[in-house]
């Protein structure tokens, strides 16, 4: 392959770029592409959004740079809608797909405020339901529900969810005999307000106000 | 197909649509057409249009053909009935199943592949009008939807064909010059790594040839790379300037 590209050619390119950016007043905030040559490792360190090949650092998304001069880091803040996939430690919204006794199985829709265009799916356990004990997952979600949750492990192939906090838990919830909505009526207590009929759930804190 | 009896380079050196041997078509590239789609891009290269379009990362069904270290890059390249002459059955031809592969291949070495785990990417490739080099064009709009989606990238991907047409080698092939010509070379190229991503031939080249071939498209390719840049860039300053 070396036969037909002329390896100097290519190192030019990739060098002369650098060389630019050396002798022009390099800012902070310039977009930059993947694959954008942003300096070399002798002047800065590599962070966020880079990614480091034969000594010179280049972006690997579209995004802004942040040049700090300081700590000597290069970094770059992407600007596009971004790959989301879900990490230990962020907010979920799913739809509770199927309840057993002791698990949940959750279809996760939304990462944080990412709305996600396929889905992933998550496991919810008894035992990270609620902080006191919980004798069934069935007083927790129900099949259609919609849930927020924090990721708490991505072991075994699976997310693991957690609803153990005020802000997390059901966040809109269907009768189970009806298919109505459920309204908020006191502690704890969900009624249909077709029916009549009251569920347990687990609810966050803000139930029916309609944030997912 | 129709036999052309006229010349395909003329007495001036001018091919059949008044370029130069080492011009390229004019191109047009839009990036970010679909809001359905995390990311996506349009080309239009002389009478090619292609639009790409990428999902994903998301999780893979079934998911016994999840990788456990590293994403499942699917790309699928579709040519629309209407796209040439001759009405093409929609369903998935040889030929298009093997471009898919061919485009995903030339593809997956820009992608940080192993960054997402037992997820899937789907590239969708839409030829909506055809001619010649649409694998090469392809790649193009390819690369920019995946980053368009945000997806790390060690590099954009651009594409260019070069090719034989009456003893001259010359560059980005339309549809006549691809069926009457001698030979064509697409070449995938990493503009900023210098690494070629895919390089087929399809025809008789001497050695000397096709390494003049094999040039003049990585030429091409840098031209087109200028251009995708350009349009990538576009779509971010624009947005800069409503939020503002």
């Amino acid at each position: 392959m070396e036969r037909f590209i002329d390896p100097l050619s290519v190192h030019k390119f990739a060098v002369g770029v650098s060389m630019d950016l050396q002798f022009q007043k390099r800012d902070s905030g310039q977009i930059v592409l993947p694959g954008e040559p942003l300096g070399v490792i002798e002047e800065f360190i590599p962070d966020a959004g880079t990614y480091v090949k034969d000594g010179v650092i280049y972006s690997k998304v579209v995004g802004r740079t942040l040049i700090d001069y300081l700590n000597r880091r290069v970094s770059v803040f992407p600007i596009t809608r971004g790959a989301k996939v879900p990490k230990v430690g962020s907010i979920v919204v799913g739809q509770v797909s199927s309840v057993q006794t002791q698990l949940a199985t959750v279809r996760i829709f939304k990462i944080g405020k990412h709305m996600l265009s396929g889905f992933f799916t998550g496991v919810l356990h008894v035992a990270d339901a609620q902080l006191r004990f919980t004798e069934s997952m069935f007083d927790v979600c129900k099949p259609g529900d919609i849930i927020r949750a924090k990721v708490i492990s991505e072991k075994n192939r699976m997310y693991h969810l957690t609803t153990k906090d005020k802000s997390l838990g059901v966040v809109y919830a269907f009768c189970s005999k009806c298919g109505d909505v459920l309204q908020q009526r006191g502690r704890r207590g969900l009624q249909c307000s077709r029916c009549g009929n009251i569920e347990k759930r687990k609810t966050a804190i803000d139930y029916g106000k309609g944030i997912i | 197909m129709s036999q052309k009896t006229e010349k395909l380079i003329d007495k001036k050196g001018l091919r059949i649509d008044g370029r130069k041997p080492d011009e390229l078509r004019p191109i047009k590239i839009e990036v970010g057409v679909l809001s359905n789609a995390d990311g996506s891009a349009y080309i239009e290269q002389g009478k090619n249009k292609i639009l790409a379009a990428v999902y994903g990362p998301k999780e893979l069904h079934p998911k016994h053909l999840a990788l456990p270290d590293r994403m499942v890059l699917r790309c699928r390249y579709h040519m629309a009935p209407f796209s040439v002459q001759e009405r093409k059955s929609p369903a998935p031809s040889r030929r298009e199943i093997e471009l898919s592969k061919v485009i995903r291949e030339a593809i997956e070495p820009a992608v940080f592949v192993e960054y997402y785990p037992r997820t899937a990417v789907d590239i969708f490739i839409e030829v909506l009008q055809a001619d010649g080099s649409t694998r090469c064009t392809s790649i193009t709009a390819a690369s920019l939807a995946l980053a368009d989606a945000g997806i790390p990238m060690r590099d954009l991907v651009a594409a260019c064909s070069a090719g034989k047409v009456e003893d001259m080698i010359v560059l980005d092939l339309n549809d006549v010059e691809d069926k009457v010509g001698t030979a064509d070379v697409p070449v995938a190229y990493m503009p900023n790594l210098g690494v070629i991503t895919l390089l087929q031939m399809d025809g008789i080249l001497t050695s000397e040839e096709f390494e003049k071939a094999v040039n003049l498209a990585i030429e091409g390719c840098m031209k087109i790379y200028a251009m995708q840049r350009e349009a990538l860039k576009a779509k971010y300053v624009s947005v800069k300037e409503v939020e503002e």
